[in-house]
Protein backbone atom coordinates (compact mmCIF):
# COMPACT_ATOMS: atom_id res chain seq x y z
CA UNK A 1 0.00 0.00 0.00
CA UNK A 2 1.32 2.81 -1.09
CA UNK A 3 0.59 4.81 2.47
CA UNK A 4 2.39 8.58 1.58
CA UNK A 5 0.08 8.61 -1.71
CA UNK A 6 -2.83 7.81 0.07
CA UNK A 7 -2.41 9.58 2.53
CA UNK A 8 -2.02 12.55 0.23
CA UNK A 9 -4.62 12.09 -1.99
CA UNK A 10 -7.04 11.63 0.77
CA UNK A 11 -6.13 14.51 2.48
CA UNK A 12 -5.95 17.22 -0.34
CA UNK A 13 -8.86 16.37 -2.27
CA UNK A 14 -9.19 19.85 -3.69
CA UNK A 15 -7.32 19.07 -7.23
CA UNK A 16 -9.55 19.36 -9.87
CA UNK A 17 -9.05 16.97 -11.72
CA UNK A 18 -9.90 14.48 -8.99
CA UNK A 19 -12.64 16.59 -7.70
CA UNK A 20 -14.74 16.10 -11.16
CA UNK A 21 -14.29 12.41 -11.42
CA UNK A 22 -15.27 12.05 -7.18
CA UNK A 23 -18.56 9.64 -7.44
CA UNK A 24 -19.33 6.84 -5.60
CA UNK A 25 -17.16 4.26 -7.08
CA UNK A 26 -14.04 7.18 -5.58
CA UNK A 27 -15.65 6.85 -2.05
CA UNK A 28 -15.70 2.99 -2.24
CA UNK A 29 -12.60 2.75 -3.31
CA UNK A 30 -10.93 5.23 -0.53
CA UNK A 31 -12.88 3.39 2.46
CA UNK A 32 -10.31 0.63 2.62
CA UNK A 33 -7.54 2.99 2.70
CA UNK A 34 -8.77 5.27 5.10
CA UNK A 35 -10.40 2.19 7.28
CA UNK A 36 -6.81 0.18 7.24
CA UNK A 37 -4.53 3.14 7.76
CA UNK A 38 -6.75 4.23 11.03
CA UNK A 39 -6.52 0.92 11.96
CA UNK A 40 -2.78 0.26 11.48
CA UNK A 41 -1.60 3.83 12.82
CA UNK A 42 -4.16 3.94 15.65
CA UNK A 43 -5.76 1.09 17.23
CA UNK A 44 -2.10 -1.26 16.67
CA UNK A 45 0.50 1.12 17.92
CA UNK A 46 1.99 -1.39 19.46
CA UNK A 47 2.19 -4.46 17.36
CA UNK A 48 3.59 -1.64 14.67
CA UNK A 49 6.92 -2.73 15.45
CA UNK A 50 10.31 -3.59 13.64
CA UNK A 51 11.47 -6.84 13.28
CA UNK A 52 14.73 -8.27 15.27
CA UNK A 53 15.48 -10.60 17.56
CA UNK A 54 17.22 -9.18 20.95
CA UNK A 55 19.05 -10.80 23.77
CA UNK A 56 19.32 -9.80 27.16
CA UNK A 57 21.66 -11.60 30.05
CA UNK A 58 22.12 -11.30 33.65
CA UNK A 59 24.09 -12.93 36.31
CA UNK A 60 22.65 -14.24 39.78
CA UNK A 61 25.08 -15.74 41.78
CA UNK A 62 26.97 -17.97 40.07
CA UNK A 63 24.01 -18.49 36.88
CA UNK A 64 23.91 -16.67 34.02
CA UNK A 65 20.24 -15.90 32.64
CA UNK A 66 19.38 -14.93 29.27
CA UNK A 67 15.96 -13.64 27.75
CA UNK A 68 15.52 -13.51 23.70
CA UNK A 69 12.62 -12.11 22.12
CA UNK A 70 11.42 -10.56 19.04
CA UNK A 71 11.17 -7.06 19.02
CA UNK A 72 7.45 -6.91 19.62
CA UNK A 73 7.41 -8.95 22.71
CA UNK A 74 6.92 -12.56 21.21
CA UNK A 75 9.70 -15.08 22.93
CA UNK A 76 12.42 -16.82 20.64
CA UNK A 77 10.97 -20.11 21.42
CA UNK A 78 13.84 -22.89 20.74
CA UNK A 79 16.63 -20.33 19.45
CA UNK A 80 19.68 -21.63 19.58
CA UNK A 81 22.28 -19.88 22.09
CA UNK A 82 25.96 -20.25 21.85
CA UNK A 83 28.34 -18.98 24.62
CA UNK A 84 31.73 -18.20 23.38
CA UNK A 85 34.59 -16.26 24.36
CA UNK A 86 36.41 -13.57 23.83
CA UNK A 87 38.28 -15.82 21.13
CA UNK A 88 34.96 -17.23 19.65
CA UNK A 89 35.67 -20.51 21.41
CA UNK A 90 32.40 -22.51 21.70
CA UNK A 91 32.03 -22.64 25.67
CA UNK A 92 28.66 -23.95 25.78
CA UNK A 93 25.21 -24.52 23.71
CA UNK A 94 21.29 -24.84 24.12
CA UNK A 95 18.49 -23.58 23.27
CA UNK A 96 15.79 -21.35 24.58
CA UNK A 97 12.29 -22.41 26.23
CA UNK A 98 9.14 -21.51 25.55
CA UNK A 99 9.66 -18.10 27.46
CA UNK A 100 12.61 -17.23 25.38
CA UNK A 101 14.43 -17.70 28.70
CA UNK A 102 17.97 -19.84 28.89
CA UNK A 103 20.21 -19.96 32.04
CA UNK A 104 23.76 -21.52 32.68
CA UNK A 105 26.25 -22.15 34.98
CA UNK A 106 28.98 -19.60 34.61
CA UNK A 107 31.50 -21.19 32.72
CA UNK A 108 34.46 -19.48 33.80
CA UNK A 109 35.08 -15.88 35.33
CA UNK A 110 36.17 -14.34 31.67
CA UNK A 111 34.22 -11.72 29.45
CA UNK A 112 31.50 -13.97 27.80
CA UNK A 113 29.83 -13.63 23.94
CA UNK A 114 26.23 -14.53 24.42
CA UNK A 115 24.63 -15.25 20.69
CA UNK A 116 21.24 -15.95 20.21
CA UNK A 117 20.19 -17.41 16.24
CA UNK A 118 16.43 -17.31 16.05
CA UNK A 119 16.95 -19.08 12.74
CA UNK A 120 16.15 -17.65 9.22
CA UNK A 121 18.75 -15.09 9.22
CA UNK A 122 17.88 -13.43 12.98
CA UNK A 123 20.28 -13.52 14.91
CA UNK A 124 21.74 -10.70 18.09
CA UNK A 125 24.40 -11.60 21.05
CA UNK A 126 25.10 -9.92 24.25
CA UNK A 127 28.41 -9.14 25.62
CA UNK A 128 28.64 -10.52 29.31
CA UNK A 129 31.34 -8.43 31.05
CA UNK A 130 34.38 -10.62 32.76
CA UNK A 131 33.76 -11.09 36.94
CA UNK A 132 35.93 -8.83 38.45
CA UNK A 133 38.77 -10.32 41.09
CA UNK A 134 37.17 -9.64 44.22
CA UNK A 135 33.71 -10.79 43.60
CA UNK A 136 32.68 -14.27 44.99
CA UNK A 137 31.03 -16.66 42.89
CA UNK A 138 30.68 -19.83 44.79
CA UNK A 139 28.02 -19.71 46.53
CA UNK A 140 27.67 -23.06 47.28
CA UNK A 141 29.29 -21.96 50.84
CA UNK A 142 26.83 -23.10 53.16
CA UNK A 143 26.43 -20.08 55.61
CA UNK A 144 27.25 -21.27 59.27
CA UNK A 145 25.20 -21.25 61.73
CA UNK A 146 25.67 -17.82 62.84
CA UNK A 147 24.67 -17.38 66.84
CA UNK A 148 27.37 -20.25 67.82
CA UNK A 149 30.06 -18.27 65.06
CA UNK A 150 29.37 -14.67 66.03
CA UNK A 151 29.69 -15.32 70.20
CA UNK A 152 33.02 -17.28 69.68
CA UNK A 153 34.29 -14.13 67.79
CA UNK A 154 34.61 -10.97 69.00
CA UNK A 155 32.92 -8.13 66.93
CA UNK A 156 35.98 -5.92 66.71
CA UNK A 157 38.34 -7.88 64.55
CA UNK A 158 36.55 -9.21 60.95
CA UNK A 159 38.38 -12.15 60.18
CA UNK A 160 38.59 -13.22 56.31
CA UNK A 161 36.53 -15.70 57.20
CA UNK A 162 33.59 -13.75 58.58
CA UNK A 163 34.47 -11.20 55.63
CA UNK A 164 33.80 -14.00 53.24
CA UNK A 165 30.18 -14.53 55.36
CA UNK A 166 29.55 -11.23 55.13
CA UNK A 167 30.15 -10.76 51.71
CA UNK A 168 28.35 -14.20 50.91
CA UNK A 169 25.40 -12.74 52.36
CA UNK A 170 25.61 -9.51 50.99
CA UNK A 171 25.71 -11.41 46.97
CA UNK A 172 22.91 -13.20 47.94
CA UNK A 173 21.31 -10.42 49.26
CA UNK A 174 21.79 -8.21 46.15
CA UNK A 175 20.85 -10.91 43.93
CA UNK A 176 17.83 -11.09 45.84
CA UNK A 177 16.72 -7.91 45.43
CA UNK A 178 18.27 -6.84 42.30
CA UNK A 179 16.14 -9.91 40.22
CA UNK A 180 12.93 -7.74 39.86
CA UNK A 181 14.99 -5.22 38.55
CA UNK A 182 16.94 -7.48 35.79
CA UNK A 183 13.39 -8.73 34.80
CA UNK A 184 12.81 -5.26 34.23
CA UNK A 185 15.85 -4.17 32.51
CA UNK A 186 15.37 -7.60 29.91
CA UNK A 187 11.71 -6.80 29.42
CA UNK A 188 12.46 -3.26 28.69
CA UNK A 189 15.18 -4.22 25.99
CA UNK A 190 14.83 -2.62 22.44
CA UNK A 191 11.42 -2.02 22.93
CA UNK A 192 11.58 -1.06 18.88
CA UNK A 193 11.54 2.25 17.12
CA UNK A 194 9.13 5.25 18.29
CA UNK A 195 7.76 8.07 16.67
CA UNK A 196 11.28 9.71 16.73
CA UNK A 197 12.54 6.98 14.74
CA UNK A 198 9.70 6.73 11.59
CA UNK A 199 9.64 10.62 11.24
CA UNK A 200 13.30 10.85 11.27
CA UNK A 201 13.87 7.95 8.46
CA UNK A 202 11.03 10.02 6.83
CA UNK A 203 13.09 13.12 6.57
CA UNK A 204 15.75 11.25 5.77
CA UNK A 205 14.47 10.16 2.90
CA UNK A 206 12.52 13.61 1.86
CA UNK A 207 15.99 15.04 1.92
CA UNK A 208 17.70 12.59 -0.02
CA UNK A 209 14.50 13.05 -2.93
CA UNK A 210 15.60 16.73 -2.57
CA UNK A 211 19.25 16.26 -3.67
CA UNK A 212 18.16 13.88 -6.21
CA UNK A 213 16.19 16.63 -7.75
CA UNK A 214 18.45 19.35 -7.38
CA UNK A 215 21.30 17.35 -9.33
CA UNK A 216 19.21 16.38 -11.55
CA UNK A 217 17.40 19.22 -12.71
CA UNK A 218 20.55 20.94 -12.53
CA UNK A 219 21.89 19.06 -15.08
CA UNK A 220 19.22 19.25 -17.29
CA UNK A 221 19.79 23.08 -16.82
CA UNK A 222 23.40 22.65 -18.03
CA UNK A 223 22.09 20.89 -20.96
CA UNK A 224 19.75 23.65 -21.67
CA UNK A 225 22.25 26.16 -21.28
CA UNK B 1 13.03 -11.18 5.56
CA UNK B 2 15.94 -8.88 6.96
CA UNK B 3 19.07 -10.84 7.60
CA UNK B 4 21.11 -10.14 10.60
CA UNK B 5 24.83 -8.80 10.78
CA UNK B 6 27.04 -12.36 12.17
CA UNK B 7 25.08 -14.97 10.04
CA UNK B 8 26.29 -14.36 6.10
CA UNK B 9 29.97 -15.61 5.61
CA UNK B 10 32.53 -12.90 3.65
CA UNK B 11 31.99 -14.12 -0.32
CA UNK B 12 27.75 -13.83 0.25
CA UNK B 13 28.05 -10.37 1.75
CA UNK B 14 30.06 -9.03 -1.37
CA UNK B 15 28.71 -10.99 -3.94
CA UNK B 16 25.34 -9.32 -2.28
CA UNK B 17 27.13 -5.88 -2.14
CA UNK B 18 28.52 -6.10 -6.03
CA UNK B 19 24.97 -6.89 -7.56
CA UNK B 20 23.35 -4.19 -4.97
CA UNK B 21 25.67 -1.57 -6.57
CA UNK B 22 25.09 -2.42 -10.06
CA UNK B 23 21.13 -2.44 -9.68
CA UNK B 24 21.57 0.74 -7.72
CA UNK B 25 23.67 2.73 -10.27
CA UNK B 26 20.86 1.32 -13.31
CA UNK B 27 18.13 2.43 -10.94
CA UNK B 28 19.38 6.22 -10.96
CA UNK B 29 20.76 6.02 -14.54
CA UNK B 30 17.20 5.21 -15.41
CA UNK B 31 15.65 7.39 -13.06
CA UNK B 32 13.77 10.16 -15.08
CA UNK B 33 13.45 13.80 -12.98
CA UNK B 34 9.84 13.44 -12.91
CA UNK B 35 10.09 9.96 -11.09
CA UNK B 36 11.95 11.33 -8.18
CA UNK B 37 9.27 12.24 -6.21
CA UNK B 38 7.41 8.93 -6.92
CA UNK B 39 10.53 7.09 -5.65
CA UNK B 40 10.98 8.88 -2.81
CA UNK B 41 7.43 8.36 -1.95
CA UNK B 42 7.99 4.04 -2.57
CA UNK B 43 10.93 4.37 -0.17
CA UNK B 44 9.26 6.08 2.36
CA UNK B 45 6.46 3.34 1.98
CA UNK B 46 8.91 0.31 2.15
CA UNK B 47 10.36 1.90 4.80
CA UNK B 48 7.55 2.68 7.21
CA UNK B 49 5.67 -1.08 6.14
CA UNK B 50 8.13 -3.08 8.02
CA UNK B 51 6.77 -1.96 11.01
CA UNK B 52 3.28 -3.08 10.11
CA UNK B 53 3.89 -6.28 12.07
CA UNK B 54 1.81 -9.63 11.19
CA UNK B 55 1.33 -11.70 14.44
CA UNK B 56 1.08 -14.80 12.88
CA UNK B 57 3.65 -17.83 12.99
CA UNK B 58 6.16 -18.77 15.19
CA UNK B 59 8.35 -15.72 14.92
CA UNK B 60 5.81 -13.16 13.24
CA UNK B 61 6.30 -11.49 9.84
CA UNK B 62 5.74 -8.25 8.80
CA UNK B 63 4.83 -6.11 5.59
CA UNK B 64 7.57 -6.25 2.78
CA UNK B 65 6.08 -4.25 0.08
CA UNK B 66 8.54 -5.19 -2.69
CA UNK B 67 5.81 -6.53 -4.74
CA UNK B 68 3.88 -2.87 -5.36
CA UNK B 69 7.36 -1.06 -4.84
CA UNK B 70 8.81 -2.93 -7.92
CA UNK B 71 5.85 -2.62 -9.68
CA UNK B 72 5.70 0.96 -9.94
CA UNK B 73 9.43 2.00 -10.15
CA UNK B 74 10.94 -0.55 -12.33
CA UNK B 75 14.72 -0.65 -11.83
CA UNK B 76 14.53 2.24 -9.32
CA UNK B 77 13.44 0.09 -6.77
CA UNK B 78 17.38 -0.83 -6.32
CA UNK B 79 17.95 2.66 -4.98
CA UNK B 80 14.43 3.08 -3.12
CA UNK B 81 14.90 -0.03 -1.22
CA UNK B 82 18.60 0.77 -0.48
CA UNK B 83 17.49 3.76 0.96
CA UNK B 84 14.79 2.41 2.74
CA UNK B 85 16.85 -0.33 4.29
CA UNK B 86 19.59 1.76 5.42
CA UNK B 87 17.30 3.77 7.25
CA UNK B 88 15.50 0.49 8.75
CA UNK B 89 19.22 -0.63 9.86
CA UNK B 90 19.86 2.30 11.89
CA UNK B 91 16.28 3.61 12.94
CA UNK B 92 15.16 0.04 13.53
CA UNK B 93 18.06 -2.39 14.39
CA UNK B 94 16.72 -4.06 11.62
CA UNK B 95 18.81 -5.96 9.25
CA UNK B 96 22.09 -4.36 9.94
CA UNK B 97 24.94 -2.59 7.41
CA UNK B 98 27.10 -5.03 6.51
CA UNK B 99 23.79 -7.27 5.01
CA UNK B 100 22.74 -3.81 3.32
CA UNK B 101 23.67 -5.42 0.28
CA UNK B 102 22.76 -8.93 0.36
CA UNK B 103 19.11 -7.44 2.17
CA UNK B 104 18.81 -5.19 -1.06
CA UNK B 105 19.20 -7.60 -3.57
CA UNK B 106 16.53 -10.26 -1.61
CA UNK B 107 13.87 -7.47 -1.84
CA UNK B 108 14.95 -5.30 -4.93
CA UNK B 109 15.61 -7.91 -7.57
CA UNK B 110 12.24 -9.53 -7.31
CA UNK B 111 10.67 -6.39 -7.25
CA UNK B 112 12.66 -5.55 -10.58
CA UNK B 113 11.12 -9.30 -11.68
CA UNK B 114 7.72 -8.36 -10.79
CA UNK B 115 7.92 -5.34 -12.70
CA UNK B 116 9.01 -6.64 -15.60
CA UNK B 117 6.47 -10.01 -15.78
CA UNK B 118 3.02 -7.64 -14.08
CA UNK B 119 3.54 -4.24 -15.26
CA UNK B 120 2.11 -5.33 -19.04
CA UNK B 121 -0.66 -6.37 -17.06
CA UNK B 122 -1.95 -3.62 -15.17
CA UNK B 123 -3.71 -1.55 -18.17
CA UNK B 124 -5.62 -4.66 -19.37
CA UNK B 125 -9.32 -5.18 -18.44
CA UNK B 126 -9.94 -4.93 -14.90
CA UNK B 127 -10.19 -8.66 -14.38
CA UNK B 128 -6.50 -9.18 -15.43
CA UNK B 129 -5.15 -5.70 -13.95
CA UNK B 130 -6.36 -7.32 -11.00
CA UNK B 131 -4.81 -10.71 -11.49
CA UNK B 132 -1.53 -8.80 -12.21
CA UNK B 133 -1.25 -6.73 -9.10
CA UNK B 134 -1.97 -9.67 -7.12
CA UNK B 135 0.89 -11.28 -8.50
CA UNK B 136 3.16 -8.25 -8.14
CA UNK B 137 2.29 -8.02 -4.26
CA UNK B 138 2.49 -12.10 -3.88
CA UNK B 139 5.18 -13.36 -6.65
CA UNK B 140 7.51 -10.86 -5.47
CA UNK B 141 7.81 -12.35 -1.90
CA UNK B 142 7.78 -16.19 -3.37
CA UNK B 143 11.00 -14.73 -4.86
CA UNK B 144 12.37 -12.74 -1.52
CA UNK B 145 12.22 -15.87 -0.26
CA UNK B 146 13.78 -18.39 -2.59
CA UNK B 147 16.87 -15.29 -2.87
CA UNK B 148 16.90 -15.00 0.83
CA UNK B 149 17.49 -18.65 0.83
CA UNK B 150 20.46 -18.65 -1.60
CA UNK B 151 22.01 -16.20 0.51
CA UNK B 152 21.54 -18.50 3.54
CA UNK B 153 22.59 -21.27 1.66
CA UNK B 154 25.79 -22.00 4.21
CA UNK B 155 24.33 -21.69 7.39
CA UNK B 156 22.81 -24.73 9.23
CA UNK B 157 19.43 -24.59 7.81
CA UNK B 158 20.33 -24.68 3.59
CA UNK B 159 18.76 -23.61 0.38
CA UNK B 160 15.56 -25.52 0.70
CA UNK B 161 14.80 -25.47 4.44
CA UNK B 162 15.46 -22.27 4.56
CA UNK B 163 13.57 -21.01 1.21
CA UNK B 164 10.58 -23.47 2.59
CA UNK B 165 10.36 -21.90 6.06
CA UNK B 166 10.71 -18.35 4.99
CA UNK B 167 8.12 -18.91 2.36
CA UNK B 168 6.02 -20.87 5.03
CA UNK B 169 6.57 -17.86 6.95
CA UNK B 170 5.49 -15.32 4.76
CA UNK B 171 2.51 -16.99 3.62
CA UNK B 172 -0.24 -14.63 5.09
CA UNK B 173 2.22 -11.80 3.75
CA UNK B 174 2.12 -13.47 0.41
CA UNK B 175 -1.95 -13.31 0.28
CA UNK B 176 -2.01 -9.43 2.01
CA UNK B 177 0.55 -8.02 -0.21
CA UNK B 178 -1.03 -9.45 -3.31
CA UNK B 179 -4.77 -7.68 -2.25
CA UNK B 180 -2.71 -4.67 -1.17
CA UNK B 181 -1.56 -3.87 -4.41
CA UNK B 182 -4.83 -5.23 -6.21
CA UNK B 183 -6.73 -1.71 -4.13
CA UNK B 184 -3.38 -0.13 -4.52
CA UNK B 185 -3.26 -0.22 -8.63
CA UNK B 186 -7.36 0.01 -8.65
CA UNK B 187 -6.84 3.57 -6.78
CA UNK B 188 -4.26 4.72 -8.62
CA UNK B 189 -5.88 3.78 -11.96
CA UNK B 190 -8.87 6.07 -10.40
CA UNK B 191 -7.02 9.11 -8.83
CA UNK B 192 -3.49 9.18 -9.75
CA UNK B 193 -2.86 7.12 -13.03
CA UNK B 194 -0.08 8.48 -13.90
CA UNK B 195 1.86 6.81 -11.45
CA UNK B 196 1.55 3.41 -12.95
CA UNK B 197 3.89 2.09 -15.13
CA UNK B 198 3.38 2.11 -18.58
CA UNK B 199 0.38 5.41 -18.37
CA UNK B 200 -0.50 6.70 -21.95
CA UNK B 201 -1.64 10.73 -21.46
CA UNK B 202 -4.61 11.67 -23.89
CA UNK B 203 -1.95 14.90 -24.35
CA UNK B 204 0.31 13.29 -25.78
Amino acid sequence: MNIISAISEYAIPAKVGIRKQCNAKDTFYKLPFTASLVILLFFFPNIAFAHNVSIFAWEEGDTVYTQSKFSGGKRVKGGTIIVTDPNNNVLLEGKTDDGGLFSFIRPGSGLLKIKLDAGLGHANYWELPALEADVITDSNIELPETINATENKTLTVITPDIQKEIDIAVEKALDKRLKPIMQTLADNQQQGPDLRDILGGLGYILGLMGMAAYFKYRKQNNIIK
Amino acid sequence: MHISEGILSGPVLISGMAIAAAGTAIGLKKLRNEDIAKTGMLAASFFVASLIHIPIGPAGVHLILSGIVGLLLGWAAFPAILVALTLQATFFQHGGITTLGVNTVIMALPAVVCHYLFAPLIWKNKTISAIGAFGAGSIAIVLNAVIAGLALIYTDEGLFKAAALIMGAHLPVMIIEGIISIFCVAFLKKVQPALLPGFKSINN
